[in-house]
């Protein structure tokens, strides 16, 4: 037991803040690499490891923001999307018809109209060549989109007249 | 996924409207599928009226209904592939008429081409097409 004028001071002895608790300038290696558990090379939860480890920490974000199912900022269809890439062509903009959640292989199709021609392309989020998704449109018609009640929008496909209501006036 | 009896719009102006394949000239077999690149062996199924002066003006070459031309398939419906996992699909089958040689019959490209033909070597025609996507 400790002496009653030190009950109270057990906090303030503790080194649980610090490594090394008389200098907060000495910082602590990394923790040592710990190999995967026995049952992850017999394959138990293999795919769970995979969706946690396989995206970049950016693409993680992106998933769990963008491409999410309830966050306030994710992306739903009929909104107006432009996307950056590296390869060309190196932007393109268009109406989101469809969102394809599949952890790594999470997917988008945008649909635009090209020289008159319609152009739709599907992206893979978490490819690494995908640099950049801007919102340009919300689907919502507070922030000058329509508002759809689908989750795949796939009958634009036959109305031009419902697609340049969503995209007029959109270029690359 | 052209084939046998596939038809496609031209886009260049050569003259032809519509085209239908009869020979995908990079399989062996009969019943192969074409796509973005591909040469085909088509028949030209309707296009505009030639005037007698144009057809005697040696400048550009004025195709007729019924001629039998070679094409380069510049857009597909059916979803390609790119190598960065990208698909890419068109509204619409779309060709450009060449010649024996692999040259151009025409001289313009009026619409959006698929990039992907500038992997299948076909970078004269991209350099003309005014989009490329």
């Amino acid at each position: 037991m400790l002496p009653r004028a030190f009950r109270g001071t057990a906090r303030l002895f503790s080194t649980e803040r610090l490594a090394y608790p008389f200098s907060s300038k000495i910082t602590t290696p990394d923790p040592p690499y710990e190999s995967p558990p026995e049952s992850l090379y017999h394959g138990k939860g293999l795919m769970e490891h995979l969706h946690k480890t396989l995206p970049t920490p950016e693409k993680q974000e992106l998933l769990a923001t963008l491409f999410s199912h309830k966050h306030p900022d994710r992306i739903r269809p009929g909104s107006v999307l432009r996307v950056k890439m590296e390869h060309a062509p190196t932007s393109f903009a268009g109406v989101l018809l469809a969102v394809r959640r599949r952890g790594v292989d999470t997917s988008f199709v945008l649909r635009n109209i090209v020289e008159g021609t319609g152009v739709e392309m599907q992206f893979f989020a978490n490819s690494p060549h995908l640099k950049e998704i801007k919102v340009i449109r919300d689907h919502t018609g507070k922030r000058g989109g329509r508002s759809v009640r689908r989750a795949k929008l796939y009958y634009l496909r036959n109305s031009p007249e419902k697609m340049t209501a969503f995209a007029s006036g959109v270029t690359d | 996924m052209i084939g046998l009896k596939s038809t496609l719009n031209v886009i260049d102006n050569s003259g032809a409207i519509l085209i239908e394949c009869v020979n995908v000239l990079k399989q062996k077999v009969n019943n192969g599928w074409g796509s973005v690149g591909d040469e085909i062996v088509c028949v030209v199924k309707s296009a505009r009226p030639v005037t007698a002066a144009a057809a005697a003006s040696a400048v550009a070459v004025k195709v007729r209904r019924g001629d039998v031309r070679r094409a380069v398939i510049v857009r597909t419906r059916k979803a390609v592939r790119r190598p960065d996992g990208r698909l890419i699909r068109f509204d619409d089958n779309a060709a450009v008429l060449l010649n024996n040689k692999r040259e151009m019959l025409g001289t313009r490209i009026g619409g959006v081409v698929s990039a992907d033909l500038r992997m299948k070597g076909w970078g004269k025609l991209i350099s003309i097409a005014p989009k490329i996507i």
